[in-house]
């Protein structure tokens, strides 16, 4: 009896204490409870900025929470945005974020973006990456990058996070990410208003592999000396012990004297409107024609020039699931204020005092809202007769000191290309033409590792100085087929080099064949900025601006970019870009010359027949008028 | 819900025609045989044809109303066929199509509205019951020549009328949509009388040509 007693009250005890931990995650939490909020994730209502006065946190060598950072420290580590910020901000919630959850594979890749470009002059390479599973884009390690390669890479226009966060599983790089540290989020990217926030300062700190460093170094209370990348793999940063080479310089920061108080704590500048010179360091373009004006001499977005700010639109909350704005992201995003912050969204509400749409677009037949985006008759530049190469910051590296100017310099990007979308609209487009070296199986092309190919390829081409634009070298299609040769002896699968539209290989005859081929196909993403304002829009002078026979809507040339010198004075017609009968499209654009002709014969008729209605209508009248009259 | 409402009227029209042709019949001895059918449909296919007892004036008349009765019929396809059948708006070569006889059309309409409407004027023997009330009412006494034998019957002369007022509606409700002063609510609403103007204007130039084509049949 004794025994079953204690039986009992044991299960009783394990029936009252085993649920609370069954389905709990790691930190001992139910899953179906929320992540704890912390101070800063929280609004209280008030619109005022809190004052951001803090104390500093480094991360330590195993990965955690180091000491408070004092301005006396023997040795002064680089705050943490991790431990400093992330005492207040859930880091684990902007992580999630739009610009930092690219390597996130439950993360929604939305409409295709700019890819990162991967370019080597030397061996013909310009080649679409991205960690998102966008169509045509392909993944980083498929030619041969790991993250941290990636990372040292593009860094330098990201806000850090993403793939600078990711551990190698690379064992040649254990030592030197332990020496760099990783690339964490760097809030004052775009939080820091001071004017001393210097980005181009951070992009260099990542091209020296001071990962751990790089925000700090960025911000106006810090600066720093060194490389991490000149440092031997035996290199402790936690430790730093003189090396012998004195033209090396361990990585170090330093901070102003005055940065800290007398409890060192450090005040941060911190904005919640981000200014829009953040975000123009990452998202700015320009014209790289030599018909393009300078940068003074274009106009500003229209909503910017309105008084608008990028964040206006472009919101989040702590989750930093910013909105991008594009129509259907409403379907996709979780951030609120999708559905309404699309083109539509704003002008139909009126929101930020935008002009409505309802009374707008006169003369306009509503078909075009079906078979147009918006941004196709109001933004990006005014089409001209053939499409002009286009620079961003985050394939030319703009902002950063030192860079090549020239406007041939690569990738080729080229603006504005008016394609149909997956939604099935029309819109302005920016795109360049895939150059890579692959193999083929099954009619699927996958890339090279780049490295393999430059220590076959390019020796072929390295008689040839590179021009000094940084455009291509000169290949002719006997360098590819040479290429191809070679690389078929070192490499299983099916040789193949993808260019201008085209996949060039070697067929059993050993002839060199090119074909088009859906590999080949340009990489596009649709164009968003710059806002033309409604007086510049494309059909405010006549519909002539798209239908005529010869208006660049539709039968504007898109140069055709290639290494290859046969390849590259040819061009397409826009109107192979919208999947749309071309003898249509000209029909249909002649015939609005007879437009005018239509409107005076219809109108002359209707006087016709309202002239012969009102005659019989007044003989009715007076017929009546006479019975009224009494007369026969 | 125009598509809906198309069909509706559509098959609620054509199935009107095939009930009165069977209930009245074009004449007594009416037969529906095939060779009968077959016959009548020749005698429908010759009366296309120019009569040689027309004036110059007559000719001319019955080539503007052939060549209205072929812009309708192209111009009916090419509108109903793919909102009714492929539900989709017009567009592409459906669309440039439509564009084209419309104009011709007009003119078409125009020139028929000018040349029958003294023919389709009312007059007494049209309304008996309404002379008698106003008769009546007024003391009137009747004055004038009877009407002509050859003037159409009561039912042509409304479809006539009402296919000329139909036709302004119809005309000047898209061509108004080609000039800067409506915006994107006005163009859709202006869309929308075309499509419901269009609609009422098929079916009134369909009784209009049955009625026609029985009339010409009895004579």
């Amino acid at each position: 009896m004794k025994k079953g007693l204690i039986a009992t009250v044991i299960l009783i005890l394990s029936a009252l204490v085993l649920p609370a931990f069954a389905g709990t995650d790691s930190s001992g939490r139910s899953p179906s409870q929320p992540e704890e909020k912390l101070l800063g994730d929280e609004s209280d209502g008030s619109r005022a900025v809190p004052i951001h006065l803090i104390p500093m946190y480094p991360e330590n060598e195993d990965g955690e929470k180091g000491f408070k950072i004092a301005g006396d420290d023997d040795i002064l580590l680089p705050f943490s945005t991790r431990w400093t910020c992330g005492a207040c901000h859930s880091y684990a919630t902007v992580s999630k974020g739009w610009h930092f959850n690219a390597v996130d594979a439950n993360a929604a890749p939305g409409r295709p973006g700019q890819p990162w470009i991967l370019v080597d002059a030397s061996t013909g390479t310009q080649i679409p990456l991205s960690y998102r599973p966008w169509p045509q884009a392909f993944k980083p390690e498929q030619v041969g990058l790991t993250p941290r390669q990636f990372t040292k890479l593009f860094g330098r226009h990201t806000p850090g996070g993403g793939a600078g966060e990711l551990e190698s599983k690379n064992p040649d790089e254990f030592m030197r990410e332990f020496i760099s540290g990783k690339l964490e989020i760097n809030c004052l990217a775009c939080h820091n208003p001071n004017p001393e926030q210097d980005q181009a300062g951070y992009a260099i700190q990542i091209a020296r592999e001071n990962f751990r460093w790089a925000a700090a170094a960025s911000c106006e209370f810090a600066s720093m000396s060194g490389s991490a990348i000149d440092m031997p793999e035996t290199y402790d940063p936690f430790m730093p012990m003189p090396l012998n080479d004195p033209k090396k310089t361990p990585p170090g920061v330093s901070y102003r004297k005055d940065a800290f108080d007398e409890d060192n704590w450090v005040f941060f500048d911190i904005t919640r409107k981000v200014p829009n010179e953040r975000c123009y360091f990452c998202h700015s373009n320009m014209d790289a024609g030599s018909d393009s004006p300078e940068r003074w001499a274009a106009d500003e977005d229209v909503h910017l020039t309105a008084g608008l700010k990028c964040v206006d639109c472009h919101r989040n909350g702590v989750e930093h699931n910013i909105i991008r704005g594009y129509e259907g992201e409403e379907f996709i995003s979780a951030n609120l204020l999708a559905a309404t912050s699309s083109c539509e969204g704003c002008h139909t509400m009126g929101r930020l005092g935008a002009p409505l749409l309802k009374h707008a677009h006169a003369g306009i037949p509503p078909v075009h809202f079906d078979k147009l985006s918006c941004t196709a008759c109001h933004s990006g530049p005014w089409p001209g007769e053939k499409t002009i190469q286009t620079k961003t910051s985050r394939a030319h590296s703009l902002g950063i000191a030192g860079i090549n100017k020239s406007p041939e310099v690569l990738p080729h990007i080229l603006s504005v290309v008016f394609a149909k979308q997956s939604n099935g609209k029309i819109a302005p487009h920016k795109m360049f033409w895939p150059a890579f070296w692959g193999t083929i199986k099954e009619e699927k092309v996958t890339p090279i590792d780049l490295e393999v190919v430059r220590k076959t390829v390019r020796n072929i081409l390295a008689k040839q100085r590179l021009p000094r634009s940084g455009d291509w070298r000169v290949f002719t299609t006997e360098h590819i087929a040479e290429g191809l040769n070679l690389l078929q002896k070192k490499i299983e699968g099916k040789a193949v080099y993808v260019s201008a539209g085209k996949l060039y290989q070697i067929d059993n005859e050993g002839e060199l064949t090119a074909a088009e081929h859906d590999a080949a196909k340009p990489y596009m993403w649709p164009i968003a900025h710059d806002v033309r304002p409604a007086a510049q829009s494309l059909g405010v002078r006549r519909c002539e601006d798209c239908h005529a026979t010869d208006a660049p809507f539709f039968f504007g040339a898109v140069a055709v970019d290639s290494p290859i010198v046969s390849e590259r004075d040819s061009s397409k017609e826009m109107v192979g870009f919208q999947e749309s009968d071309r003898f249509y499209a000209w029909a249909f654009a002649f015939s609005f010359v007879f437009r005018p002709w239509l409107k005076v014969i219809a109108l002359g008729c209707c006087g016709i027949i309202g002239g012969v209605i009102l005659l019989y209508a007044l003989r009715a009248l007076a017929c009546i008028v006479k019975l009224l009259a009494g007369r026969s | 819900m125009f598509r809906t409402l198309s069909i509706i009227i559509f098959l609620a029209t054509f199935l009107g025609i095939g009930i009165c042709c069977l209930i009245f019949p074009c004449s007594k001895e009416c037969r529906w045989g095939p060779l009968a059918i077959l016959r009548r449909a020749m005698r429908i296919f010759t009366m296309l044809f120019l009569e040689q007892k027309l004036s110059l004036v007559g000719a001319l008349r019955k080539l503007v109303y052939l060549l209205a009765l072929l812009c309708f019929l192209v111009l009916a396809i090419t509108s109903f066929y793919p909102v009714l059948v492929l539900k989709e708006p017009i567009h592409g070569y459906w669309l440039m199509l439509h564009a084209t006889f419309a104009p011709v059309f007009a003119i078409c309409l125009a020139v028929l509205a000018v040349m029958w409407a003294g023919n389709c004027r009312f007059n007494r023997n049209d309304w008996p019951w309404l002379t008698r009330i106003i008769e009546r009412v007024t003391l009137a006494k009747r004055v004038g020549d009877e009407p002509s034998d050859t003037a159409p019957g009561l039912g042509r002369k409304i479809t006539f009328w009402l296919i000329v007022v139909l036709a302004l509606p119809l005309i000047l409700s898209i061509i108004s949509s080609m000039f800067l002063l409506f915006g994107t609510y006005w163009q859709e609403l202006l869309l929308d009388i075309h499509r419901y103007t269009a609609l009422a204007f098929a079916i009134v130039a369909i009784v209009y040509t049955y009625l026609m084509i029985r009339a010409k049949m009895r004579e």
